[in-house]
């Protein structure tokens, strides 16, 4: 099976993905960890204002049958959360780098991007 | 053959269509006002609204509801590592006996009988588990692990070792990991070897200073016997830590190995596996522990003693105190306590035997492959296809099908415990379940199960908008 | 069918089946198929004698003769309430006694919608939106109300309060629970049996993660300002955990109305006295649905576009969240929630807020009977009572006890010049008999 890896952002080895949206950071998980996760039944993230971490937990991701922690790909302070997951976590399933992405984030260090996986990368580590 | 559960369907065109048997509130309720108690209006509520049915009415109810319910005398029930065998019958009437059920604050003088009982019950346990003294306190299983991690962190605090850790294979019951956190332990997950058993390398490199213990299921999980098990408690114990053994299993080696001659210090027992009291559909079970002669200093209090032909009560020197609010689920250990009587020496050997002789039977009449052996009393085969549609088919086969898709070493695991009280026939029918199912198609198995009360329920839909009383249910 | 001596009686096989299968398997016999090492072979014998069904009931009924006969006056978080017959008759149906937990949903629809009505019954009575299938006994849900307190985002603290007047029970398993963490457990006082308000609002701060109060108390008593205590809770950013049991909820206030964000107790309805065998009632709060412990039953749609009920949200459980698990709870007391919600549904609303209103004047008349007595004062608390009470003797409570006791009566003693007593419908007919033995041994 293939999956979509998008090469307009960055990864994180534990399937997180980051893109530059100019001085702030769009955050999700991608297609592959979707898949692996399945039916995607509730996520939780922190809220606006919250101060996080390049790999530090940023979240949880539950299906019905597995639970998985969310690591945070950039440094920085969430400026907005994406609230209609709390009532359609299939989002995440459906559409994961788009309607399904979860925060933003007004980098701390735009450099930070750079250190993420490449497209490319990533794919090698999921194949 | 074919199986048609029971079910209780409306007309179409009904606006209940879409129940099976209705709610209890859907029958009929009734709001009570309290406002004429015997006590001040502002200490009471002010109505109660609850389902008002009359006792016929409650009669149909429930037994409608029990024949949209399998169980295991509606046919073969293999749940790996779950053991769901017959119940005997007359242990469900020793249970109802006149004077089995007394206020557990009974006095012990006026509860001698009783005493006894327990008495003979801790000794019955500690003679199969090779088991200085035993605990009947712990309400289940996992209940059991506690107190057992309890009493083992209890034992090193008293000798000044500052433990944290508590090692667990990666393949073993999700409440040992559970259990040791609710402790307070860090556990450290152990990998296992390419044959399915313990890393004895990988044991050597975890073990250390901070190892409190390991806890180990014998036979595995894969139904394998860890043959380095005396290796494994030498490990263990040359770091200074305690073997835990999880009784999960214990039926597979009835009278033929005990845990206390392994080298386990501290084990918990699961009467409903072991000794066939029912489940109950999720309990009451009961997981008494039993120790070693160095930890029966800090088993639960109180402990039953004897002294002079009198049973007391007894504070054991160093308890860990209580893991129950009376003394333990009781009938169900009374229930344990006629089952033992009733298989004695040959029958307790002879249950691990048949336990054993029934699953290798099976494994031989099915088209899986079972990537690991020899097993026991249990095995774990590979579906080759998505495990848990494998499982719903063979629901319409009129079966219960294994564990599905646990423990993950086997992919698509099948994990089947037919335990012994199967016949030769119904293990045959049970491998038709299995074999038809894989010879069925894709399509049959997506929309399995066709036969049951229920269709496939979709969990994801049921997780993401949780429903959980009939309050919730207009929303 | 082989009666004693000869293998398990529920072992089927004959012995040219178990030779067919071994033929099958391509052993030589049953020992061949254990691939244990010699120097762990356990080759000694349990003496356990083998005995039939018949001798066991007889051995069992005479040790159970050996108990005295005595009428129980006991209470104290375990109550023997009268359970109709059909109860029994209906839950030892073997499709909900020898069933499992429901893993396989489109077979255990009946079970599911037996726990999803009991899960609604406990709604209701509580006012709390969620409520788990069962918990061990009220002792564990108490244990279990703490974790949840402290794992709760919203509940800062570590210090867990909890009421100088508690069951031994209930205070040790809840140390037990508390072991793992750096919580606290610290005694508020009681003023004349219930909570000490005034001493719990000066102790009560914000490095409180939960407060713990009963109504009714371990005596019996009912609690007068409940919503006090959990407007003070709520204040200080605490978890207000209420202890009660399933007759009393339909009579005293609402716990939803006074401010309890978990509800925790012994159900005191399916089962009448039992040794201890209970089952742990737990409700809370829809905000911390997550990090409920224990399973919970909830209701989807099957393949027809049906209702059906599911076991779900088990990702907060042990087998898919293993250490990081709300509970390290599995199998729980789900046969005894099947029995309480046949209870509740065959006394219904009128019939179990009957039997709570005669849990407060048997009460208090056997309190009344027994004040007349010279050398003891009852009840010994100024206030209402639930089923149970204390009364204070001039004479050694455990002299007394013991007196009793040879007059055919069991009570506790719960201090030097402290009896407890409780009464309900299975011993309410011995009143007199009790007062007249108390008279003889005041």
């Amino acid at each position: 099976m293939s999956f979509d890896v998008p090469d307009d952002r960055g990864y994180m080895e534990s399937h997180e993905w980051a893109s530059d949206e100019g001085g702030t950071a769009r955050v999700g998980i991608s297609d592959f960890a979707q898949d692996e996760l399945g039916d995607i039944v509730f996520v939780e993230f922190p809220d606006e204002g919250a101060e996080i971490a390049h790999d530090e937990q940023l979240g949880v991701v539950e299906s019905i049958k597995a639970v998985s922690d969310l690591y945070s790909p950039v440094s920085g302070t969430v400026t907005a959360t994406n609230d209609e997951l709390l009532d359609a976590p299939e989002l995440l399933n459906d559409d994961p780098y788009g309607e399904g992405w979860l925060v933003e984030v007004d980098l701390a260090d735009e450099s930070g991007l750079d250190e993420l996986l490449s497209a490319d990368e990533y794919r090698d580590q999921i194949e | 053959m074919r199986y048609d559960q029971a079910t209780w369907t409306r007309e179409d065109g009904d606006e209940n269509a879409d129940t099976y048997e209705p709610l209890l509130a859907e029958k009929r309720s009734t709001e009570v006002a309290v406002d004429e108690s015997p006590l001040p209006d502002d200490l009471t509520r002010e109505s109660v609204a609850l389902p008002d049915p009359s006792e016929p009415e409650l009669a149909r109810h429930y037994t409608r509801l029990s024949q949209m319910n399998y169980g295991v005398e509606s046919g073969p029930f293999p749940l790996g590592s779950c053991t769901m065998k017959y119940n005997p019958k007359f242990t469900e009437d020793v249970a109802a006996l006149p004077g089995a059920g007394t206020h557990p604050a009974r006095s012990a003088a006026s509860t001698q009988g009783t005493l006894e009982l327990r008495h003979h019950l801790q000794t019955y346990l500690a003679r199969i588990g090779g088991m200085h003294s035993v605990t009947l306190q712990p309400p289940a299983g996992a209940a059991g692990e506690f107190t057992g991690i309890l009493v083992a962190k209890a034992y090193h605090e008293e000798h000044g070792n500052d433990r944290n850790e508590i090692i667990v294979p990666e393949s073993a019951h999700g409440t040992n990991f559970a259990s040791a956190a609710l402790a307070g332990y860090e556990v450290v997950s152990l990998p296992s070897a390419e044959d399915g058993r313990v890393d004895v390398d990988a044991l050597e490199a975890a073990v250390s200073d901070d190892t409190a213990a390991l806890m180990l299921t014998n036979p595995n999980t894969l139904g394998l016997f860890e043959r380095d098990i005396e290796e494994i408690a030498e490990i263990v114990h040359g770091a200074g830590g305690l073997l835990y053994y999880d009784g999960a299993n214990l039926n597979a080696l009835l009278g033929r190995v005990r845990p206390g001659d392994m080298g386990f210090d501290v084990m918990h027992y699961n009467v409903h596996k072991t000794f066939a009291t029912p489940h109950g559909g999720g309990g009451p079970g009961a997981g008494p522990v039993g120790v070693v002669e160095e930890l029966a200093p800090y088993l639960p209090s109180p402990q039953i003693e004897e002294r002079d032909g009198e049973y007391e009560r007894v504070e054991p020197e160093h308890t860990i105190g209580k893991v129950h609010g009376f003394a333990g689920n009781w009938l169900v250990l009374l229930k344990t306590y006629a089952y033992i009587a009733r298989l004695g020496d040959s029958g307790l050997t002879d249950t691990s035997a048949k336990a054993v002789l029934n699953a290798n039977y099976l494994a031989s009449q099915i088209d899986y492959e079972i990537p690991f052996s020899p097993f026991h009393h249990e095995f774990v085969a590979s579906a080759d296809r998505d495990a848990a549609d494998v499982a719903k088919r063979m629901l319409d086969y009129g079966v219960h099908p294994p564990t599905t898709k646990w423990p993950e070493i086997v992919d698509e695991a099948l994990m089947t415990e037919p335990t012994e009280a199967e016949t030769q026939a119904a293990l045959d029918q049970l491998a038709r379940a299995f074999n038809n199912a894989a010879d069925d198609s894709d399509e049959a198995l997506e929309t399995a199960p066709e036969r049951t009360a229920a269709g496939r329920i979709d969990q994801a839909d049921a997780a993401r908008n949780p429903r959980l009383s009939w309050q919730a249910l207009d929303n | 069918m082989s009666d004693t001596g000869r293998g398990s009686p529920f072992a089927p096989h004959t012995d040219a089946e178990t030779t067919a299968m071994l033929d099958a398997i391509g052993v030589e016999n049953q020992e061949a198929l254990f691939d244990i090492p010699e120097d762990v072979r356990f080759d000694g014998e349990f003496g356990i004698a083998p005995r039939s069904e018949r001798e066991i009931r007889r051995e069992i009924q005479l040790h159970l003769d050996r108990d005295d006969d005595l009428t129980a006056f006991l209470g104290r978080g375990h109550y023997d309430h009268y359970v109709p017959s059909m109860v029994d008759h209906l839950a030892d149906r073997s499709e909900f006694l020898s069933s499992y937990t429901q893993y396989q949903p489109e077979v255990a629809q009946g079970f599911l919608q037996a726990l999803f009505e009991y899960q609604s019954m406990l709604v209701e009575l509580t006012g709390l939106e969620i409520a788990n299938c069962s918990m061990y006994d009220g002792a564990s849900a108490l244990g279990e109300a703490a974790t949840l307190a402290l794992r709760a985002r919203s509940v800062d603290g570590t210090r867990v309060l909890i009421p100088e007047l508690l069951a031994d029970g209930r205070r040790a398993v809840l140390e037990n629970y508390l072991a793992g963490t750096d919580a606290t457990i610290e005694r508020y006082p009681m003023a004349d049996g219930n909570a000490d308000r005034e001493a719990l609002a000066d102790t009560l701060a914000d490095d409180c993660a939960m407060v713990y109060a009963e109504n009714p108390t371990v005596r019996g008593t009912i609690e007068e300002g409940l919503s006090e205590i959990g407007e003070l809770a709520d204040e200080h950013g605490a978890l207000f955990c209420l202890g009660t049991d399933g007759v009393a909820l339909s009579l005293l206030e609402k716990p939803a109305n006074v401010g309890a964000d978990v509800v925790v107790g012994d159900a005191a309805l399916g089962l009448g006295a039992s040794g201890g065998l209970g089952l742990g009632l737990f409700t809370t709060h829809e905000d911390f649905l997550r990090q409920v412990p224990g399973r919970l039953v909830g209701v989807g749609e099957d393949s027809d576009e049906n209702r059906a009920y599911t076991l779900t949200l088990q990702t907060r459980e042990q087998h898919i969240r293993r250490e990081r698990a709300t509970s390290n709870i599995c199998t729980n007391q789900a046969w005894v929630a099947l029995r309480a919600a046949m209870h509740a549904a065959w006394l219904g609303a009128d019939g179990l807020v009957g039997l709570a209103e005669d849990c407060v004047t048997n009460a208090r008349d056997l309190a009344d009977r027994l004040d007349d007595i010279d050398g003891v004062e009852a009840p010994a608390h100024d206030r209402h009572h639930f089923r149970e009470f204390t009364v204070r003797t001039d004479r050694s409570a455990a002299d007394m006890r013991e007196e009793l006791e040879d007059e055919g009566f069991a009570v506790h003693a719960i201090d030097d010049h402290l009896l407890q007593f409780c009464v309900t419908e299975t011993n309410a007919g011995q009143i007199d008999e009790l007062a007249a033995a108390v008279e003889v041994v005041a």
